[in-house]
């Protein structure tokens, strides 16, 4: 039996009861879309936070505030694990081929607690200048992931 | 019928704050080995004076004071490796009469061939420099009789010629460990979770896991109490802020005691730095407003005077306090979330020295990726990233909606 795609009122739903501090705008039910903004504070400082989804498209995760930091000449890049644009990133917290996404799972049990990942990295990365999460960049094979990311 | 149970103290690992600050204590800990070398030579330093003429028969009492009593012993000032210990060597009958310059040279002569890299005669005592950077300061001691146990004269002689200012100088560091260990009980959830990472951070994990049960017992060294940490950190801060300083700084048992007067059950361990801090900045504040100088005695021995040496001025303890009032703002931005990861390094790194923070910030890291990488973290409802010792303990805040991470892998670009 194959799991059913979950609904854009069924994700906010799961999402209100999960995670109620993240507010949910535009909801449009004919589009299957809405977004939410909300606050979080995974380790050291607090970030807000906004998750944009529509139906049959990945969800898109953006830090509003603070700015995300750079380190210009890291290995990892100025700011690894991100999709372009540069001015404008959005994270990357899952691996597409390896289908860890799909629209049968709800935001808040798999989008926001990777966004959180992501944001603990993130801080640590910034403050050691290596990213301990693992993960591997577009282009760079699985097993040459494994291996950079130990 | 009701049990009043021991506070077990919290973990300073279940905190992120306390998580690098504790990582930094354990940084300028002493290690197992050198606390085992310690141990052991301070017991042939023992032997060698008694195998001594002028010593047979006159050691009455070889105990250990200072930091190593109260188990608060951090690296020296200016590094992250020499370590200062203190003995003091009680006297017996023969040492009485003698003048204070007078007991330091015989004691001088008694060591002068022991085989250390230098053997140095000091003022209050005779200080043994191992070649592995650690310094050994035995201080002689006389007993005054019908005080309080061990009270004892300690010499005060600058040498190389007897001078009008040399004198004995009361002092009962016995009776102040005793004092110190009474107002810092053992907090057996945080003293067994530091003790675990005290062995394995030196390389002893099979260890670590075997005496984790019987850790107030079996091992003699042990942070017993939330206080003793946050002690271990100002005294590494005032030798960080004192690096290039010159002149005498804030003594060490000073501090000691205002840990002791500040500690508090089940205190997470920034909240414990600040409230020391404050306890500190609140009585300088005090005497300077009358133009008196900072007077803290020994709460067991009141002519012990923990200040008699330091703030030799007003100024010298209004600047101790400004350092201090630097360091609460700091860790206050911290606290609140106010400061980004990036600042707070360059600002702990003020505060504690560059080497030991990236240490610290290295395992940390090490850590909480490899716990993301296994998928073993927990989320709070609020936002927070649990470790798992955290959540096995912090059930009430963890999300019940998320109770599990689910493995992901991040990907994206370089940008």
């Amino acid at each position: 039996m194959t799991a059913a795609i979950l609904s854009i009122d069924e994700q906010v739903a799961a999402m209100k009861a999960a995670w109620p501090q993240f507010s949910a705008r535009q909801i449009d039910r004919r589009a299957q879309s809405a977004w939410w903004v909300g606050s979080v504070r995974p380790q050291y400082a607090s970030y807000s936070l906004e998750i944009r989804y529509e139906l049959g498209c990945f969800p898109e995760v953006r830090v509003l505030a603070p700015v995300l930091i750079r380190l210009p000449g890291n290995s990892e890049g100025q700011l690894p694990h991100v999709y372009p644009p540069a001015e404008d990133p959005t994270l990357c917290l899952f691996d597409p081929r390896e289908r860890e996404w799909t629209r049968t799972m709800t935001i808040a049990s798999t989008t926001v607690p990777w966004a959180l990942d992501w944001l603990a990295c993130y801080e640590l990365w910034l403050m050691t200048g290596r990213w301990t999460g693992g993960g591997r960049h577009a282009g760079q094979d699985l097993g040459e992931a494994r291996e950079t990311t130990r | 019928m009701n049990i009043q149970l021991a506070p077990t103290g919290l973990n300073p690992f279940d905190d992120p704050l306390d998580r690098i600050l504790a990582q930094i204590a354990l940084s300028i800990q002493l290690p197992p080995s050198l606390h085992a070398m310690a141990k052991s030579r301070y017991e042939a330093v023992r032997r060698h004076l008694e195998a001594r003429t002028a010593f047979f028969d006159q050691i009455e009492h070889f105990y250990p004071q200072g930091s190593m009593a109260i188990d608060a012993t951090v690296s020296t000032r200016g590094t992250d490796d020499e370590y200062d210990l203190d003995i003091v060597s009680q006297l017996g009958g023969r040492f009485r009469g003698m003048a204070p310059l007078e007991v330091l040279t015989e004691l001088e002569a008694a060591l002068a061939d022991y085989p250390v890299q230098r053997v140095l005669r000091q003022t209050r005592c005779v200080t043994l420099f191992y070649a592995d950077k650690m310094h050994l300061d035995v201080t002689p001691s006389l007993r005054v009789y019908s005080t309080l146990d061990r009270e004892s004269l300690i010499t005060h002689a600058k040498g190389p010629r007897r001078s009008a200012d040399d004198r004995f100088v009361d002092m009962n560091a016995y009776g102040f460990a005793q004092w110190y260990a009474s107002r810092t009980p053992l907090e057996l959830r945080m003293a067994k979770e530091f003790h675990r990472r005290w062995l394995d951070h030196a390389g002893l994990a099979a260890r670590a896991d075997a005496d984790v049960d019987d850790v107030p017992n079996q091992c003699d060294f042990i942070i017993k109490n939330t206080a003793t940490l946050a002690l271990q950190l100002l005294k590494r801060f005032r030798n960080i802020r004192y690096a290039s300083y010159t002149g005498r700084i804030p003594p060490s048992v000073m501090l000691s005691y205002y840990a002791g007067l500040a500690a508090q059950p089940n205190m997470s361990l920034s909240t414990m730095l600040v409230r020391l801090a404050s306890w500190i900045i609140r009585d300088i504040e005090q005497a300077s407003l009358y133009r008196r100088l900072l007077h803290v005695a020994n709460p067991i021995c009141e002519t012990d005077v923990f200040t008699d040496r330091w703030p030799e001025s007003i100024a010298q303890q209004d600047e101790f306090a400004g350092h201090l009032r630097e360091l609460i703002r700091s860790l206050e931005a911290m606290r609140k979330g106010e400061m980004y990861p990036d600042t707070m390094m360059d600002t702990l790194r003020g505060n504690f020295g560059d080497r030991v923070v990236t240490r610290a910030a290295d395992q940390i890291a090490t850590e909480i990726g490899g716990g993301i990488q296994q998928s073993r973290q927990l989320y709070t409802r609020r936002g927070g990233l649990l470790l798992p010792s955290a959540a096995a303990v912090a059930a009430a805040i963890v999300n019940p909606a998320v109770s599990v991470a689910r493995p992901h892998t991040f990907f994206g670009r370089k940008i």
